[in-house]
Order: structure tokens, then sequence, then C-alpha cells
């Protein structure tokens, strides 16, 4: 231990090893991982902020390392981590210096502010100080303050982080109105699955810095949800003879469930032998939840 | 209107400072209280001589008073960019279209226009009537003490600006910054005027930036310097901020690259 003060011994990890994807004007994509998966190290590098060692990295015809002080004017990021705000004044001063820093005309401005401020329902608190918001209305304010310059391209690094049901949901809404309306491409992280399925028409998984699933959100459905679950009332205690590739879990005293691969058993052949050989009272068949899929691919359980 | 967003940081900052009231009242208060403290030592240094080494106790007066007022209009951030770099937050500053050193110098100029008028000014005035300093040496020396001023103030600032990077690869950098404030008040004269150093150490100390960040203002403003000493110190003063900036810019330029932001 004292030993490590004199001769440091220095470990390297590599956050992010070999991640390509490109992204069409206008598209919103989330890009999700577990902790520590290189999220919002890969958000940083295509923000500008983070220098990648090797590799090439493009966003709307910029080099975003080499040319940051053009560039992220032209970019806005929400990192629901960190708040851009400043602590003791009242979100309009953040947001008139911003209005300075980005040099958006007055009229731009203007109009931003009174759409943005409207659909996030603001109006109560934009003379706050910002220490004295919660969570949620600060949240909505940093997602405004990385708007008021017209960005078409946004990096969302959490936004609904710690916020509310109703919160989360006025915050996706406005993500896919700015998206339809002003054809504003978006990248969102989150660990919310409910984000993505109402926001995002595709979906970016990574895991230890690699990328694992890039495609739609139907589409991880049919590549790793395959399983099926059919759960079946009996009316009397039945015993179930073994099934082939068929697993039996018992629930209630009546009540049993079966799973299976829906690409080697045939529901229809399942559900008939049950019929014909048992006293079924009642059947019902369900697809797994994008989350259960998503928690596989993150424990390695699919590949 | 375009507002410039450099002037937007400064004015920010200069507002920012007026909310704490009792934090400035009291630095007017140490501000005199340490100009009062070396008038006793030195008061009592002299005793009942007039001059030491033809030096007078008003000049001793003179320079610490502004030398000491001078640093307290400076009195440069130092923790700007440690700590940024310390919670993260650099990261939210890189994503302004703006240059950071430009942001760094805007919201010291805040500060230290704050300063002038409510620090530096109260504290002279208390200076004038009480301990009894000198008058400039004429209004032209006068306005070339006011360059001189500015001019030391750019130097006292590119070193803060240049060490400060280093935080980027020490992250902590507490120790380096005490050293450096040592340096600063010791080396420039604002407590031992440079008068009274031993020859060989004069002569080393022309060869750092130190003097020129209080005594060559200082020593315009007694008179003790001709025009062409004032243009030589001057340049020198020049040179100084060039340099040390070159190597701030240089070492914030290779920092980015190593930047690691801190908290996820």
């Amino acid at each position: 231990m004292l030993a490590n003060l004199f001769v440091p011994r220095y470990e390297k990890k590599e956050a992010v090893k070999d991640i390509s994807f490109s992204i069409e004007q206008g598209e919103m994509v989330g890009f999700i991982g577990p902790n520590g998966a290189g999220k919002s190290t890969t958000i940083k590098m295509l923000a500008g902020i983070l220098f990648p060692e090797s590799g090439e990295i493009t966003v709307g015809g910029f080099v975003p390392y080499r040319q940051r002080k053009s560039y992220v004017g032209s970019i806005g990021v929400v990192f629901g981590q960190k708040s851009q705000l400043q602590w003791d004044l009242p979100v309009i001063d953040s947001f008139e210096l911003l209005r300075a820093i980005y040099r958006v005309p007055e009229t731009v401005y203007r109009k931003n502010l009174e759409r943005y401020t409207e659909m996030l329902d603001m109006g109560g608190f934009i003379n706050q100080p910002v220490r004295q918001l919660s969570l949620g209305q600060r949240m909505r304010a940093d997602i405004v303050a990385a708007l008021l310059h017209s960005p078409k391209i946004v990096f969302f690094d959490e936004p609904t982080i710690g916020v509310d049901v109703v919160g989360k949901e006025t915050i996706r809404s406005f993500i896919r109105e700015l998206n339809e309306q002003d054809n504003v491409t978006m990248l969102f992280t989150t660990h919310d699955m409910q984000d993505i399925e109402k926001t995002c028409d595709r979906l970016i998984i990574i895991d230890e810095g690699r990328k694992v699933y890039d495609g739609t959100l139907p589409g991880i459905r049919e590549r790793y949800g395959t399983t099926r679950q059919l759960d079946v009332e009996f009316s009397v205690p039945e015993q179930i003879e073994p099934i082939e590739q068929v697993e039996i879990i018992d629930l209630d005293h009546n009540k049993k469930r079966f799973v299976f691969e829906s690409h080697s058993v045939a529901i229809n052949d399942l559900m008939n032998r049950l019929l014909s050989r048992y006293s079924v009272r009642d059947m019902n068949i369900s697809e797994p939840e994008i989350e259960s899929i998503i928690r596989k691919i993150y424990n390695g359980e699919v590949a | 209107m375009k507002l410039s967003p450099y002037y937007a940081y400064a004015k920010k900052c200069f507002l920012g400072r007026s909310a704490y009231r009792f934090d400035h009242l009291m630095n007017i208060l140490s501000t005199c209280l340490q100009i009062f403290i070396f008038w006793g030592i030195y008061r009592a240094l002299y005793g009942v001589n007039t001059e030491v080494d033809g030096i007078t106790l008003p000049m001793v007066t003179t320079n610490f008073v502004i030398s000491m007022g001078l640093g307290a209009v400076f009195c440069t951030n130092d923790y700007f960019l440690p700590d940024k770099i310390r919670d993260g937050s650099i990261s939210t500053e890189l994503l302004r279209p703006i240059s950071f050193p430009g942001r760094m110098i805007a919201e010291n100029a805040g500060n230290a226009l704050f300063n002038l008028i409510f620090r530096f000014a109260p504290a002279l005035i208390a200076a004038v009537l009480t301990v009894g300093m000198s008058a400039p040496a004429g209004p032209a020396m006068l306005v070339l003490f006011l360059l001189s001023a500015l001019l030391g103030y750019g130097v006292l600032w590119a070193i803060s600006f240049a060490v400060q990077m280093t935080a980027f690869w020490l992250v902590n950098i507490w120790s380096i910054l005490t050293i450096k404030n040592v340096f600063v008040n010791v080396l420039s004269g604002s407590m031992i005027p440079l008068w009274f150093m031993p020859d060989w150490m004069a002569g080393v100390l022309r060869f750092t930036p130190f003097s020129s960040i209080y005594f060559t203002p200082v020593q315009i403003y007694l008179g003790q310097l001709s025009y062409p000493e004032i243009a030589e110190k001057c340049a020198v003063q020049l040179v100084w901020i060039v340099l040390i900036y070159l190597a701030g810019d240089m070492l914030w330029r290779k920092g980015q690259r190593k930047l690691v932001v801190q908290g996820g």
C-alpha cells in the first residue's frame, strides 16, 4: 500500500474499444448499456470534450475534438447528472448568459424561450434561483438551456434520471415533438427502457466498450426475444408429463407456466396437446418484455 | 443587441460578487489591517532614521500600500480550472463555443473591476488619510503607472493561468499554488521592498517575472525611473506576459488530450 506512494502503478482501462455507427439526420437513437459500458465516454467524445486515442469521429461535418470551438455551437448537450445552470441565479439569468455565449439573435431567443417554456410548462419557476428547484424542474430547465441556440444535433445523457413518472412523460413527449417538428437528430442515453420505447426508433446497445446491438426496437424482439411463455390454469390439480424442449414451472397449485423457444416448439401443437389431455380453464401467452431482454443482454445470457 | 460572451461573463462575475456584502466589508477591513500592520512594522524598524540606503519611510509605505492594494485588486482565482477538473464541470465549460482562456480572463476582469472599486479604493483612501504615503511623481508618471500596473496584472494572471493548467495532470494542485503564492508575495517586493534585497538576490530576480508584477509600477509611481527605463521595464513586462501565456496555452492544449472527466 505504502509502496504505491513511491512507485505508483498504473493500470490502463479502455472505456470504449471499438464502436462504429452512423446516424442519419433526423434520426432518434437510443444509446443504452449497463453502468460503465462506455456510454458517457462515447457521448463526451461525440461532444468534443474528450479526445479519442484512435479512430475517427465526424458529426455534422465537424471533427469534434479538433474543431471544438466552432463545432459545439451547432450541437446541444444535456447531462442529466450535471447542471449547466448557474446555481445561485434565477433560471432566466442563466438563459440570458447562454444567449450571449452562443450569440443567439434576440428574435430567435425569444421565440425558442417562449415555445420551450410553454411545452415544458416552466412558467411557474423561471424566475426562481436554480438551487430552489426540484430535480424535475431543474432537468426541464437544463433541457431548455441546451436548446436555446436551436441546435440541429442534440445529445441527451440520462435526461430523465431521478425524475418522477409525470415529469418523465413530459420530457419524453417534448423530445418526441422536437424530433418530429424540427427534424432534430438525437442520441439519447438512459437506463429507463420506457424512455426508449416511447421515443426512439433505433437502439444501439453497448457493453464493455463494444457495440452489441444496433437496430430497431421490434428487431431486438425478433433477434433475442424468441422465448415465449404460456401460463395455463387447470380446473383440477394435474400431473403434467414432460414435454420435449419445454420447461414447466409450477406457479400456484392449479397454475403452470410453460417456457419455450418459438422457433423450436410450435405453439399450436403445444396448446392442442394441453387442451386434449388436461382440463384447461384459462390460457395466456406472453412475449418477453424489452426490459428482460435487455437484462439478458447485459448479463451476457444471449449471444 | 448582440452581447459579447466574454463581456457577459465579466458582468455576471461582477454582479455575483456584490451578492455577498458582508464578505466584501470584511475584505476591505483585511486589506486595511494588512497595510496598518506593515506600516507599524516598518515604522518601528526605521525608528529615528529618516532614511535607509536612500529609501525613506514614505517610499516604503507607498510600496506596500500600492502592491498590497493591487494585490487585492488582482486576486486571481487560482482554483478556477482545478475546481472544474475536480468536480467534472469542465465538461460543461468545453461545450461552450468560446475560448476557455478568454473566459478565464473575462471572469477575472469582472472580479478585478469589482475589487478595484470596492476593495482598493476604500483601502487607498484609508491609507492616504492615515499612514502618509508619497504622492505620484507627476501626472505623466501616474498615467504610466496605471499602464504598467495593468501589465503587472497581465503577468500575475499569466502565472496563475499557466500554474492552473497543471491540474490536468495532477488534479490536486494546492501545494503548487501555495509555493507559487509564496514566490509571488516574497519575490515581487510586496512584503519586503526589492530595494532592500542583497545585490546577488536582486541580480537573480531580474531574470524572473516577479518584480514585473508590483515593483515596476511602484518605481514608476515614485518617479525612480527615467523614460527609457520605463519603456524597457514595460517591454519586459510584455515579454513575460507573452512567454508565460504561451507556456500556459501549450499546457492547455496538451491538457485537453489528457482530460479525465471526473464523476461519470
